[in-house]
C-alpha cells in the first residue's frame, strides 16, 4: 500500500480552546496538546473531569478526560486519563465472501486510535520562567478480516481476523516566559520523542499515527482582565487565535483555528463559558467545524491520509464538553508572595533588643489577591531563636508591592561567643498560622563580645550581668560605709563614684584589646576578672558599676581627626549648679546638663583609662572634654558625641 | 540645615594662646587648668588658655597678646581661653551645643525658679556685684570681652555662665546686653528667644520698652524675610 499525502491536524488543539498560561481557570491546564510545559498555577491539589458528546450521525457521549494535579513548591505534577480521546474507523475492505451462493458478507477492517493517559511535570524557576514536559501513551488497535484458503479434499475458504495492538509514547518539552503582567510567551516541541512498538503485520504497516516533528510558539497579550489575546502557531503552518476574559467569577473564551489540511481557512471555532469559585469551576465548551463532516469516507483515502491528532482531524465531528474542576488545598489560598529579602544588619547577640526597634532585614512582599490584606511577617534564625519572632503587621493594597521590616529579639540565654554563619527563615502569613510564603537567607551571627563600633551600642555591654555589677559596687560601698555616713546626701553620688573608681582601678591595668580587634568588648565581669581592658572595656565596666547603684552615666565618643577613636564617660553628680562648689572650686571641671525633666545638674567627665585615682582621672577627663568637646566645638560638629547609657 | 551647611565651610582652630598680665592693680588672682587653687597674679606673668583670672574690688589687669589687649576691671572673672576671635558661624555652633549637651528631653520645664534680683549702680553700665557673686563676675568679664571687640566670644562665655550660675539668668541688664549682640550679629531667632525669656524677668520700664521694641523690630525683619 502506498501512502503519499499526509494530514497533519493541529497538534495544539484542545476541546476548551487555547487559554495561553491561564491563571484563572485550571481546566485548560490539562490540555497537554497546548500546555506542553505543564504550566500550573494551582497551589496544591487539583482534580478535573471532562464529559462530552460528539455529534456524528448519532450522539455519542462519554467521559473525555479525568485529570489530577499537585504542586509542591516550585514543582508541579499532573496526570490525565483520557478514555474519550479515541477515534475508531470501520471500513469495508472491498473483499467479500459468498455463503451458500446466496448470502454475501463483506470483510471489514477496524482501526482504533486511543490516547490512554499522560503525565506532566514542570519546574518554576522564578516568577518569569517555567519549564516542563509531558509524556503521553497512545494505543493503536488494528483489526482486519481476511479470507484464508484451507486446502484439503475440498478447498475451503475460512474467514479469519488479523489483530495487532501497537503502543507508543510521545514526549515533548515546553518553556514558558512571563515577561510581565501583559506579555507571556511559550515555546514547545511537537513529537520531540516518539518511541514504542511498530506494526509487525504487513496489512497494518502504514496505518499507525503520524509523528512528524515540529514546534509551536505562543504569545499572549493581556491588556485588560476582560480581554486577553492569545496566538499559537505551529511549524506546520497551523494556528489558533483566541480571546479570553473574565468579569467577577465568570469567564469566556473564543478560539478560532486554522488547519492547513482542513477547509475552510478558519476550520472551526471553540467557544467556552465558565464560572468559578475558590473551590470549584465549571466550563462548558464546544467545537464547531465550518466544513461539512461525513461519517462515510473511502478506505483508500483514509489509508493515504492517516491521522496525527485523535481529537481533531478531518474525520472529527462537532463536540460539546462540560468540564468540572476542584481546586483542593490543604492550605489556604496564598494571598501574598515574599519576592526577596535584604539583610541590612548582621546580628550582634548582645544587642538583644536593638532589633526590636531597628529592622535587621527588609522583605519585598506583593499582595497577589484582589483584596487588601494584613501581612504578618515573622522570622526564625537557626541556632538563635527557637520560635518564629513576629514583626508588626503591615497592610498591603491589592496587587501592590511593599517593603516590610523584619524585627527580632535575641534570647537572653544565647551564649555562643564565636561568630557563625547561620541562616534565617523569613515568613509572611495572612489569614492562617501557615505562611503564605517563605524565604531563606544566610546571616552572620557575631559572637557575644562582638561590637559594631557604634558607641551607642556599648550600653548593651554596660547592662550585661547587672547582678554582678550591683554586688561588686555594693561590696565596695559597704566597706566604706563609715565614710559615706559622714557625707551629706547632696554629694553622696559624687563620693560613691569616687570610692567605686578608686577601688575598681586598684588592681586593673590598661591593655589593648585582648582579641586584637577593635570590635571586641568585654563585659564588666570579664574586665574585672581579667584585671584589665582597653578604653571601651573600662568605660563599660565603670558605667555598669555606677549605674548599678543608681548613678546616671553617659559614654563620650571622641572621633577627632587623626586620632584613634576614644571612649570615656560622664556621670551625673545630681548636684544643682549652685551646689557644684561642694565638689570643686574650679568651674571648668564640670558641665551642666539639663535632665529629661528639665532640671540642670552637674556632670563630670572621667577618663577611665587613667588607672591611678579618681581625681587624676577626673582632671584628665576634664582636659579632654574641654578641648575636644567644648573648645573645638566637637559636640556641635559631631566629632564628640554624648550617649546616655540609660 | 543651617548648621550642617556651616560645618562644611568651618575649620575650627584652637591655637594655644598665651597672654601677658600687665598693669596689675589690687587683688588679681588666677587659676590654671584643673587646679583647685587660686594664686596671686603678678605683673608680667604669662597665662595659658586654660587659665582663669579674677579681679577683686578696685582691682584690674590688662591681658595682652600681640597688640591685642583685654582690660579686666574690678569684680570680673574671665577665662583666658575665651579671649579669642570667633566668627558668627562659630557662635551659632556654640549656641547649638547648648541643647546638644543636654540629656534627651521628655518634659522640659521652665528655667530656674530663683527670684533673686540684682541692683545696679546709677549711671553705670556694669552691675554691682560682690566678690561672692562669681557668676556676676563672669558676666562682667564677658561684657569687657565684648567691649574689647570679641563680641561673639563674649556671648559664648555669658551663655556658659548662665548655665553654671543659674542666678545670673535673672540679671536683666546683662541678658539684654548679650541679646543685643545676637541681634546685632543678625542671629534674629536666637535674639528673639533671649528677649522672650527676658520679658519674663522683673524689668524696669526702660528695660521693658527696649525689649518690646527689639522684639517688634525683629518680628518685622523676620516677617519681611
Amino acid at each position: 500500500m502506498t501512502l503519499n499525502s499526509e494530514i497533519l491536524s493541529q497538534s495544539s488543539f484542545g476541546l476548551n480552546g487555547y487559554w495561553g498560561l491561564p491563571q484563572l481557570f485550571s481546566t485548560p491546564y490539562y490540555t497537554y496538546e497546548s500546555n506542553v510545559s505543564n504550566y500550573f498555577s494551582l497551589i496544591d491539589w487539583g482534580i478535573s473531569l471532562q464529559y462530552g458528546a460528539e455529534f456524528s450521525e448519532s450522539i455519542n457521549s462519554s467521559l473525555f478526560l479525568l485529570g489530577l494535579s499537585k504542586r509542591l513548591g516550585n514543582h508541579a505534577m499532573s496526570a490525565r486519563y483520557t478514555p474519550g480521546y479515541q477515534k475508531e474507523f470501520l471500513f469495508a475492505t472491498g473483499e467479500s465472501i459468498i455463503i451458500n451462493d446466496t448470502t454475501t458478507q463483506s470483510l471489514e477492517a477496524k482501526y482504533n486510535y486511543k490516547e490512554l493517559f499522560g503525565l506532566g511535570y514542570s519546574y518554576s524557576f522564578n516568577e518569569q520562567f517555567n519549564a516542563g514536559f509531558t509524556i503521553r501513551l497512545f494505543n493503536q488497535d488494528f483489526n482486519q478480516e481476511i479470507v484464508k484458503p484451507v486446502f484439503g479434499d475440498t478447498l475451503y475458504l475460512v474467514r479469519e481476523s488479523l489483530n495487532e495492538k501497537v503502543n507508543f509514547w510521545k514526549a515533548d518539552l515546553g518553556i514558558d516566559y512571563i515577561l510581565n503582567d501583559q506579555l507571556q510567551f511559550r515555546l514547545a516541541s511537537i513529537n520531540l520523542l516518539n518511541f514504542g512498538d511498530e506494526p509487525t503485520i504487513e496489512e497494518f504497516q502504514g496505518f499507525e499515527m503520524k509523528q512528524e516533528k515540529g514546534a509551536l510558539i505562543s504569545a499572549s497579550y493581556l491588556p485588560f482582565d476582560f480581554l486577553n489575546l492569545h496566538f499559537i502557531y505551529e511549524t506546520y503552518n497551523s494556528f489558533q487565535l483566541s480571546t479570553i476574559g473574565f468579569e467577577n467569577k465568570f469567564v469566556y473564551g473564543l478560539t478560532v483555528f486554522h488547519d492547513i489540511y482542513q477547509e475552510p481557512f478558519i476550520a472551526g471555532v471553540v467557544p467556552a463559558f465558565g464560572y468559578r469559585t475558590d473551590l470549584f469551576e465549571i466550563l462548558v465548551s464546544g467545537v464547531k467545524y465550518f466544513s461539512e463532516r461525513s461519517s462515510s469516507e473511502s478506505f483508500s483515502k483514509f489509508a493515504e491520509d492517516r491521522i496525527e491528532n485523535i481529537i481533531n482531524n478531518p474525520y472529527s465531528f462537532d463536540r460539546i464538553a462540560i468540564s468540572f474542576s476542584l481546586n483542593i488545598s490543604s492550605a489556604p489560598e496564598r494571598k501574598v508572595e515574599l519576592i526577596d529579602v535584604e539583610i541590612v544588619k548582621d546580628i550582634y547577640p548582645t544587642f538583644y533588643d536593638m532589633y526590636l526597634d531597628q529592622p535587621f532585614a527588609y522583605g519585598k512582599v506583593v499582595n497577589i489577591s484582589n483584596e487588601p490584606v494584613s501581612v504578618r511577617p515573622s522570622v526564625r534564625i537557626e541556632g538563635v531563636t527557637e520560635e518564629k519572632v513576629q514583626s508588626p503587621q503591615v497592610m498591603i493594597a491589592p496587587k501592590d508591592t511593599t517593603t516590610i521590616p523584619f524585627y527580632v529579639i535575641i534570647p537572653e540565654k544565647y551564649a555562643l561567643d564565636k561568630t557563625i554563619l547561620s541562616y534565617a527563615d523569613f515568613y509572611v502569613a495572612v489569614s492562617s498560622a501557615e505562611p503564605d510564603d517563605q524565604l531563606q537567607k544566610a546571616l552572620l551571627i557575631n559572637g557575644l563580645n562582638a561590637w559594631d563600633g557604634n558607641v551607642a551600642n556599648l550600653r548593651y555591654f554596660v547592662f550585661k550581668e547587672p547582678d554582678f555589677s550591683m554586688n561588686y559596687s555594693k561590696n565596695i560601698l559597704s566597706v566604706n560605709k563609715p565614710l559615706l555616713d559622714t557625707i551629706p546626701d547632696a554629694v553622696a553620688d559624687f563620693y560613691k563614684a569616687e570610692i567605686i573608681f578608686n577601688s575598681f582601678v586598684e588592681k586593673l591595668v590598661y591593655t589593648s584589646d585582648p582579641r586584637a580587634t577593635a570590635e571586641y568588648v568585654q563585659f564588666p565581669k570579664q574586665t574585672i576578672e581579667l584585671k584589665g581592658g582597653d578604653c571601651d572595656d573600662l568605660s563599660v565596666a565603670y558605667c555598669s558599676l555606677l549605674e548599678s547603684v543608681g548613678i546616671q552615666t553617659a559614654l563620650v565618643d571622641y572621633r577627632s581627626n587623626g586620632e584613634v577613636r576614644h571612649v570615656n564617660i560622664l556621670f551625673n553628680t545630681t548636684l544643682l549648679p549652685e551646689q557644684a562648689k561642694f565638689i570643686t572650686k574650679n568651674d571648668s571641671k564640670y558641665f551642666i546638663r539639663q535632665s529629661s525633666s528639665g532640671k540642670d545638674e552637674v556632670w563630670i567627665p572621667v577618663e577611665t583609662t587613667s588607672l591611678t585615682n579618681f581625681n587624676k582621672a577626673w582632671n584628665i577627663g576634664v582636659e579632654k572634654f574641654n578641648l575636644e568637646a567644648i573648645a573645638k566645638l566637637g559636640i556641635a560638629t559631631g566629632k564628640v558625641q554624648i550617649i546616655d547609657v540609660y | 540645615m543651617k548648621i550642617i551647611l556651616i560645618l562644611s565651610m568651618l575649620t575650627i582652630s584652637v591655637i594655644a594662646q598665651e597672654y601677658k598680665a600687665i598693669n596689675v592693680k589690687g587683688d588679681v588672682q588666677y587659676q590654671t587648668g584643673t587646679s583647685e587653687k587660686w594664686l596671686e597674679l603678678k605683673e608680667g606673668a604669662v597665662l595659658k588658655s586654660d587659665a582663669f583670672v579674677t579681679t577683686g574690688e578696685n582691682s584690674s589687669v590688662k591681658l595682652t597678646q600681640s597688640g591685642n589687649t583685654v582690660t579686666l576691671n574690678e569684680l570680673s572673672a574671665l577665662s583666658v581661653g575665651s579671649i579669642k576671635k570667633i566668627s558668627t558661624d562659630e557662635l551659632l555652633l556654640a549656641l547649638a551645643m547648648e541643647d546638644m549637651i543636654n540629656a534627651p528631653k521628655t518634659n522640659r520645664k521652665g528655667s530656674s525658679s530663683n527670684t533673686a534680683t540684682y541692683g545696679n549702680k546709677e549711671n553705670s553700665k556694669v552691675v554691682s556685684v560682690t566678690s561672692n557673686d562669681f557668676g556676676a563676675m563672669r558676666l562682667n568679664g564677658a561684657v569687657q570681652l565684648a567691649k574689647s571687640g570679641l563680641k561673639e566670644s563674649s556671648v559664648v562665655f555669658a551663655k556658659e555662665t548662665y548655665r553654671k550660675y543659674p542666678d545670673t539668668k535673672q540679671m536683666a541688664k546683662y541678658r539684654i546686653f548679650f541679646a543685643d549682640i545676637l541681634n546685632e550679629k543678625g542671629l534674629y531667632d536666637e535674639a528673639l528667644g533671649e528677649y522672650f525669656e527676658i520679658e519674663k524677668l522683673k524689668l524696669s520700664n526702660e528695660e521693658r520698652i527696649k525689649v518690646e521694641s527689639q522684639v517688634n523690630a525683629i518680628n518685622k525683619i523676620l516677617l519681611n524675610n
